[in-house]
């Protein structure tokens, strides 16, 4: 028999063991609502393209992916599959170029690929459907600023990062301060 | 007791004019019923948050209307007609609640000039425009002008050497210039024009039981969290709602003005919150919408007796659809020239507001409101890198030294910029949608340019080092249709020859005679300054009418 004490400790000692193990997730699983891991990690190196750090964060640190995977299933449904059409065209584009996935390429290489989609001179020839290069390139400038310069509570601007880079008084305190 | 017995009066839409209504009509006795299709605002809907605001909308519009209840369609100039919502920058949107824009405006209080009510008979006629005069003058609005300025609170001097003379002063002293306006006044005054604090539908100081302005950046576009800006949901409406008299019904959506065999309107078929469909009777109706629902409502509303809508015989309705080109310029400097000490304008010029050779009319500059992170992220110099590095660096280092002097135009109204409604879309209803089509008159560009030089000049002046100008007449413009947006106005304009507008120099429509309007529908010519308060004052004016007439 088991009195009350020994079974909750007992009970806590065996779910921690038995649970904990399946609780703990894959860090790249489920941590996105709209995009798969691989689909994130382009389009997080995309964005940090976008906003780089340097001595203040870029769009990495400010968890910008975190704002366009919530803004596109909340507010943007229509863009799910621009941004899928997206990224696989443009990895297929850099594979077949330069054999390796976007977010693996250099930092000059990637700066090179979005200059020539931002002017429309990257061949849209294999995939690209329902959306082309410049217009997928607008679309993630326009997202990556919204995530990185709007407010925190939309998932974007961890920390308040782009309002410290620009001294503006943080968080906000009704009444008490200027924002 | 039943919630739909017959009243004196409606009056559709709580907005500038019919927050205004309501009091008037109530405050003299009179049983009213106000309808607003949204609900309450409130501070905690949106607090600070830019991406909802009424300045940029990128997420969703904190003050209404719902994206997926309200759509309406764009007519492009080949005949294209593309659904639109609320997220596109061509619907030409209006907050939907309780105070609409007077809750998220940027509170510019101008009076009109004279010329403003008279612009055929100063400028002459314009070729493609149907430009015309008021029936009624500035004299006739002015004392409702003041009566808007004391109700509602205004902050503002006499410093205006162009503006019209005045019987009573503003109930409170004009606010101070921020950094940007202190030094612009000084550079204005060194070339000999006449700055002067803007006046403002916001408290300098503690008035009317209300918090004296904390100066936020948050302000054009948004609530106040400490209630110091002045609209219609805080100031008339309560003191309708405290007669006993007025009962404000949210969440309801007025389909059609119901008609009687005289011809009369004898109420209105809304659906309530929950969706159901009611009939609310009245001796008068007040509609004040904005100047495109206020058309939609009356071209919606077909009978026996007005086939084409009410008040729409001469095929009137929903034409001269006029709202606001804004231009100026942007300059950058190598100091910080704004304080950040918000909400951003506080000095104006009018010197190019009339009588500038070959352009008719004009329009003030002001320094603007400050842009919020985002926006600015969006504000360039045409060439300058739209991402990467570059764009980061523009962003950190020129946050706090971007200098500009941006207006309204007067716009030359046209005949065929205008409201219909859609034979095939409808809303959540089932009632017919706006259409908007036309597009700006080419003047509206060459003054533009015009604005926009004498703006570069001041910045210039100032030693911005680098300086740009808006001038909106870069091919995506033309994309945008008529003019409308937040200051639409000319829908349902005022005269006397019915065969050229639709309302009376009363307000009311010619041939329906318990009907008036009171929003921006009714003016002839915008002016080149932010309207709500002609509107306001003119919804004061009609309603006194009203009150004489039809208590």
């Amino acid at each position: 028999m088991l009195d009350r004490r020994q079974f909750i400790k007992q009970s806590v000692a065996w779910s921690g063991c038995l649970l904990l193990p399946a609780c703990r997730p894959d860090p790249r699983q489920r941590l996105y609502r709209t995009f798969s891991p691989e689909e994130a990690d382009c389009l997080i190196a995309l964005c940090e393209q976008v906003i780089p750090a340097d001595d203040t964060p870029g769009a990495t640190d400010a968890g910008v992916i975190f704002y366009i995977d919530n803004a596109v299933a909340h507010y943007f449904p229509k863009t799910i599959s621009r941004y899928k059409s997206g990224v696989a065209s443009l990895q297929a584009y850099c594979i077949g170029e330069h054999g390796s996935p976007f977010e693996t390429l250099p930092t000059q290489v990637q700066t090179d690929i979005m200059k020539r989609m931002e002017s429309g001179d990257l061949p849209a020839s294999d995939g690209w459907e329902g959306v082309s290069p410049k217009s997928f390139m607008s679309m993630l400038v326009e997202h990556t600023m919204q995530g990185f310069y709007g407010p925190p509570r939309h998932g974007g601007n961890r920390h308040y990062a782009s309002y410290r880079m620009l001294k503006l008084d943080f968080p906000l305190v009704v009444g008490q301060n200027r924002y | 007791m039943d919630k739909n017995k017959h009243v004196q009066a409606i009056v559709v839409g709580a907005g500038g004019g019919g927050g205004v209504a309501a009091k008037v009509l109530a405050t003299a006795g009179m049983q009213t019923v106000l309808f607003e299709r949204g609900g309450w605002p409130s501070y905690d809907a949106h607090i600070n948050d830019e991406l909802i605001s009424q300045r940029m909308q990128v997420l969703d519009s904190a003050f209404g209307p719902a994206w997926d209840k309200h759509p309406r369609v764009h007519v492009r100039e080949n005949g294209e007609r593309d659904i639109i919502t609320a997220a596109n920058g061509n619907y030409n949107h209006v907050a939907a609640c309780v105070g609409s824009g007077t809750v998220s405006y940027g509170a510019m209080a101008w009076r009109f000039m004279r010329e403003d009510f008279r612009l055929k008979t100063t400028y002459g006629a314009v070729e493609g425009s149907t430009l015309d005069d008021w029936p009624i003058t500035y004299d006739d609005l002015e004392p409702y002008y003041s009566q808007a300025e004391w109700e509602i609170g205004v902050s503002g001097d006499d410093g205006n050497p162009f503006a019209a003379p005045r019987e009573r002063p503003y109930p409170m002293p004009a606010f101070e210039y921020n950094r940007d306006g202190e030094y612009l006044a000084g550079v204005c005054r060194r070339m000999g024009l006449h700055p002067f604090s803007i006046p403002m539908l916001r408290n300098s100081v503690a008035y009317n039981g209300r918090a004296a302005c904390i100066r936020n950046r948050t302000c054009c576009g948004y609530a106040c969290p400490v209630d110091a800006k002045n609209g219609t949901q805080n100031t008339v409406i309560p003191v309708a709602m405290a007669t006993g008299l007025c009962e404000v019904r949210t969440h309801c959506v007025v389909a059609e003005l119901l008609v009687n065999d005289a011809g009369l309107v004898s109420g209105v078929r809304y659906f309530d919150k929950d969706g159901k469909e009611q009939v609310q009777t009245a001796d008068v109706v007040v509609v004040s919408g904005s100047a495109t629902e206020t058309a939609r409502l009356l071209l919606n509303s077909r009978s026996p007796l007005h086939p084409a809508g009410l008040g729409n015989n001469r095929d009137c309705v929903g034409r001269n659809l006029q709202g606001h080109a804004y231009t100026g310029a942007s300059g950058l400097f190598d100091w910080d020239i704004l304080d950040l000490s918000g909400p951003g304008a506080t000095m104006a010029i009018c010197d190019y507001n009339h009588h500038n050779p070959g352009i008719v009319g004009g329009g003030l500059l002001a320094n603007e409101f400050y842009m919020l992170p985002y926006a600015f992220s969006q504000s360039r110099p045409w060439g300058e890198p739209r991402w990467g590095k570059a764009h980061k660096d523009y962003q950190r280092n020129n946050y706090r030294r971007l200098g500009r002097m941006i207006g309204p135009i007067q716009e030359m109204p046209m005949w065929d910029a205008r409201v219909t409604v859609d034979p095939q879309v409808k809303d959540y209803w089932g009632i017919p949608v706006v259409a908007l089509s036309g597009a700006k008159h080419p003047r509206d560009f060459e003054h533009c340019r015009f604005l926009s030089s004498k703006a570069e000049e001041i910045l210039k002046e100032a030693g911005a080092v680098r300086t740009w100008r808006h001038t909106g007449d870069r091919p995506p413009s033309s994309f945008y249709g008529p003019s409308g947006g937040q200051h639409q106005a000319g829908t349902c304009r005022m005269g006397h020859d019915p065969a050229t507008s639709v309302v009376n120099e009363w307000c009311k429509v010619h041939d329906v005679d318990n009907l008036f309007i009171a929003d921006g529908s009714v003016l002839v010519t915008n002016g080149g300054f932010n309207p709500v308060l002609t509107i306001m004052a003119l919804a004061y004016r009609t309603s006194e009418y009203i009150v004489n007439h039809y208590r």
